[in-house]
């Protein structure tokens, strides 16, 4: 009985000791010692608000060091500083109910007076990520609780304001005059899960440690660190890198070595624009011609091997839930473009192209390499378009330039024809007033297109109703209005993809409407907290 | 004072003006030309950025990153040894050469060392078994090797030793952020070194065997060279204190200009292996515009062109004695 009594305590004592080590191996394998992500440009700037580059990328890396009122996962809006918000349209006011005991990376405590302050602070000190025009002020009622105030109803509030801007602590900015100057490490300092350590400029490194007093939890990694390296297949598979964005032709390759593959909605279009403010390009009819003219599926497959999806030619993405599935579209079709070329009083030469008072029928096609999520993609679009218009009898003289100097040429409208691309489709439909709008001069992938008061009139009621529906309703009529009058022409969506190693125990996403704005990288901060 | 030391006075004077004016003329080119640009940085950095700027927003921005301070005033400056502030950084332009440099100069000077004594001393060798299958069979391989760029020999050496064989890292100049000791961290920039050094010696070394070989079968047929083996001198000491010597002087000027022209030089390998040098930072200020960046680069390169073809003068004169400048 003894040695039965003997026994049955070693054993108890055993199984403790299993379970004791087990819990210490799961706590040490809780956190992981370091991440690193990869992309080719690796310098995206400095991770704060008015340091970083204004593309997806910069944004990113300064969000894992601040965080906004709300944000966003695979699913949609999530709780972030703020646990709860409401719309009030009889104050025309969003009110934000903040989280409690949270800390900033220096240690002291986070208020509403901070969001007060970063509101007034974007007011005096604009941020291009956060139009503040339609924000009156903001107010704290008591230490939780923040009144944003609107001078007019603005439905992309959420969108453009609580989802995007990062929150400053005040007691360090506002003693700050020159924001794009200040190179302190305490213009680092956020609420965000990582706290910022280093950016290597020459060699595109950032190195985050993680903040282990995050209100919503410790970081899954306890370093965070952003490599440069060019070639996505070679560093993901030696293991260089845990997540980076691929090329679609990588995939497979990289599924065979155990890598996840994620793919992204279509959220940027590559597209066609259109020097409408001259002849022939400002007539409505023409433009319609070069759109029957392009074959967008034989673009994607031969210039992208087929990984690519036809664009819709209302600007909007067909994964947008504003999308009107019933916007006009214009099929392939060679012959339709040649009538309406010779409605335009167009004639055929002896070659087969076409000639008007005695002038042939030429026009310029820029294109240039351009970035997409960061990377640097060639590009092949021009001389496959090039070769549908001079199927028609178009002549085209198709121009390679480097990517700033095209954009110089687009910005003066010093073009015909150029190729260019954006990203944004998958988040609020206020992207149609920047891509549309006349007022948008500063945006070489604007169409800047005031010719239709109409549709000018739609783009700014649409910003203004807070009636899901209704703004449904003015988002699907300005999708028809752009495709008849076709200022610049959404050629396809490519496909882009990510890899990460699942090895980690991170599983990475893409946003629900991409990260902020619509920014199509799975780079979201919550993979490495929830 | 003599006839001669006054002479060389006045030559050295001279000197100095020519290369002074040369160095003058340059600075203004460097000031002048990437002005010419089309775009400047605003446009660069937004227009085709995720951000829509109103026309207030982008005049201010403009206001802010434009200098229009005058070429005499950039000249003051560069006196001052102030290059200026990186548009995109908002930090000095001389912060970012010292942290770029170093890299460019431990590569591409590996690279033009180990090059020059490889193909020195095989050149020399060559020369020496002129005739034999051996050396036309190095001859052969050293002129094919010499037509293929550093683009392919790069992205070769990359798909072989980094993806296949994944002995060498694919990108970068060492590990980022490493936690090690600093022996372990040298022998890391070394592995990351590896590929983009060897692309370059592939790429440098054939040329220099060349020329050797070359100087040499001119050398080995002099009436001194003959003279020395009448004398029953060892065969070593003439080929390389005798012969040897004098071929030196072809591969002084190509490794002075080679490194004279390190920037643009390097900019291809450093791409292929995203490697943090001056040809990259060159690389990324013009796409982004970066304008005091691209001056101060442009104008750095300049006139380590003419500094290094100043240097070559005087080394002339120490490598071969014989030289004698015209009266």
């Amino acid at each position: 009985m003894k040695n039965l009594k003997k026994i049955l305590v070693c054993k108890f004592a055993l199984l403790m000791m299993l379970t004791l080590l087990g819990t210490a191996s799961f706590t040490a394998h809780a956190q992981v010692d370091e991440i690193r992500i990869a992309d080719s440009k690796g310098d995206w700037g400095y991770p704060n608000a008015y340091r970083h580059y204004p593309r997806g990328p910069g944004y990113v890396r300064m969000s894992w060091v601040y965080d906004t009122l709300i944000w966003k996962d695979e699913k949609g809006y999530i709780p972030a500083l703020a646990k709860s918000w409401t719309y009030d349209p009889k104050l025309l006011s969003f009110i934000f109910e903040l989280n409690q005991g949270i800390k900033w990376h220096d240690g002291k405590a986070f208020s509403s007076s901070d969001v007060v302050f970063t509101v007034e602070y974007f007011k005096k000190h604009p941020y291009g990520w956060v139009p503040m025009g339609d924000v009156s002020g903001a107010k704290a009622v008591g230490p939780n609780k923040v009144i944003i105030k609107l001078n007019r109803p603005y439905a992309p509030f959420l969108a453009y304001v609580g989802g995007v801007m990062p929150i400053l602590p005040k007691h360090i900015w506002q003693n700050i005059n020159d924001p794009k100057k200040c190179n302190d490490s305490k213009c680092f300092i956020g609420t965000g899960p990582y706290k910022f350590i280093d950016f290597n400029k020459a060699k595109g490194t950032y190195l985050y440690e993680a903040f282990n007093n995050y209100y919503q939890g410790k970081p899954k990694a306890k370093r965070l660190i952003y490599i440069k390296a060019g070639k996505p297949l070679m560093t993901l598979s030696t293991g260089k890198a845990d997540l980076a964005n691929i090329k679609p032709d990588m995939a497979n390759a990289l599924k065979k070595k155990g890598m996840i593959i994620l793919k992204n909605a279509r959220g940027w279009n590559k597209k066609l624009m259109i020097n409408h403010r001259i002849a022939p390009f400002s007539s409505k009819r023409f433009r319609q011609a070069l759109a029957c003219a392009i074959n967008q599926q034989e673009i994607i497959d031969k210039a992208h091997r087929g990984f690519g999806y036809p664009a819709s030619f209302g600007l909007l993405s067909p994964d947008h839930e504003f999308y009107n599935p019933d916007t006009p579209t214009y099929i392939p079709n060679p012959a339709k473009a040649m009538e309406i070329l010779e409605s335009l009083g167009y004639k055929k030469d002896a070659k087969g192209f076409y000639i008007k008072d005695s002038q042939p029928l030429k026009v310029q096609i820029l294109s240039s390499n351009i970035t997409v999520a960061g990377d640097s993609v060639a590009d092949r679009d021009g001389e496959v378009i090039k070769q549908q218009f001079e199927a028609v009898g178009i002549r085209v003289d198709l121009v390679n330039l480097e990517q700033a100097t095209t954009d110089a040429k687009v910005k003066k409208w010093d073009f015909n024809l150029a190729i260019s691309g954006h990203g944004g489709l998958l988040g609020d439909a206020r992207i149609l007033n920047r891509m549309i709008n006349p007022k948008a001069t500063g945006s070489v992938n604007s169409a800047r297109f005031g010719a239709n008061k109409k549709l000018l009139k739609l783009l700014k009621e649409q910003v203004s109703e807070m009636d899901v529906e209704k703004r449904r309703a003015i988002v699907y009529k300005i999708q028809e209005i752009y495709a008849d009058e076709v200022p610049a022409i959404s050629l396809y969506y490519p496909a882009s993809m990510a890899a990460y190693n699942p090895k980690k125990g991170i599983k990475w996403y893409y946003t629900h409407g991409g990260i902020g704005l619509g920014i199509p990288i799975s780079q979201n901060k919550m993979s490495l907290i929830k | 004072m003599n006839v001669n030391s006054t002479h060389q006075i006045s030559r050295r004077l001279g000197l100095i003006l020519i290369f002074g004016l040369a160095a003058l003329i340059m600075t203004y080119l460097s000031y002048s030309l990437p002005r010419l640009l089309p775009g400047d940085f605003v446009t660069a950095m937004y227009a085709g950025s995720d951000v829509t700027l109103t026309v207030d927003q982008e005049a201010e921005l403009r206001a802010y990153y434009t200098e229009e301070a005058g070429f005499c005033n950039y000249l003051l400056k560069l006196v001052k040894l102030d290059w200026g502030y990186s548009y995109a950084f908002l930090t000095p332009v001389s912060a970012l050469f010292l942290e770029t440099f170093p890299w460019t100069l431990l590569l591409l000077g590996t690279a033009h060392i180990i090059s020059i004594s490889i193909g020195f001393i095989a050149g020399v060798e060559a020369s020496w078994r002129q005739g034999t299958r051996l050396e036309k069979g190095i001859v052969g391989g050293m002129t094919l090797l010499e037509g293929i760029p550093e683009i392919s020999t790069g992205v070769i050496l990359l798909l072989i030793f980094a993806l296949k064989l994944q002995w060498f890292p694919a990108a970068g100049a060492e590990t980022a952020y490493a936690e090690v000791s600093f022996w372990v961290r040298v022998l890391d920039i070394g592995h990351h070194l590896a590929l983009p050094l060897i692309t370059l010696v592939l790429a440098y070394f054939p040329g220099n065997f060349l020329l050797a070989r070359n100087s040499m079968m001119m050398i080995i047929k002099a009436p001194f060279i003959t003279t020395a083996r009448a004398k029953g001198l060892p065969d070593r000491r003439i080929r390389y204190a005798h012969a040897a010597r004098n071929a030196l002087l072809p591969l002084a000027t190509r490794f002075g200009l080679r490194l004279a022209f390190m920037i643009t030089g390097v900019l291809v390998v450093e791409r292929i292996h995203s490697y943090p040098g001056l040809g990259t930072l060159l690389f990324n200020a013009i796409q982004a515009r970066d304008l005091p960046v691209i001056q101060a680069v442009v104008l750095i390169s300049s006139l380590m062109v003419l500094a290094i073809i100043l240097a070559l003068e005087l080394v002339y004169k120490i490598i071969d004695p014989r030289i004698e400048y015209e009266r």
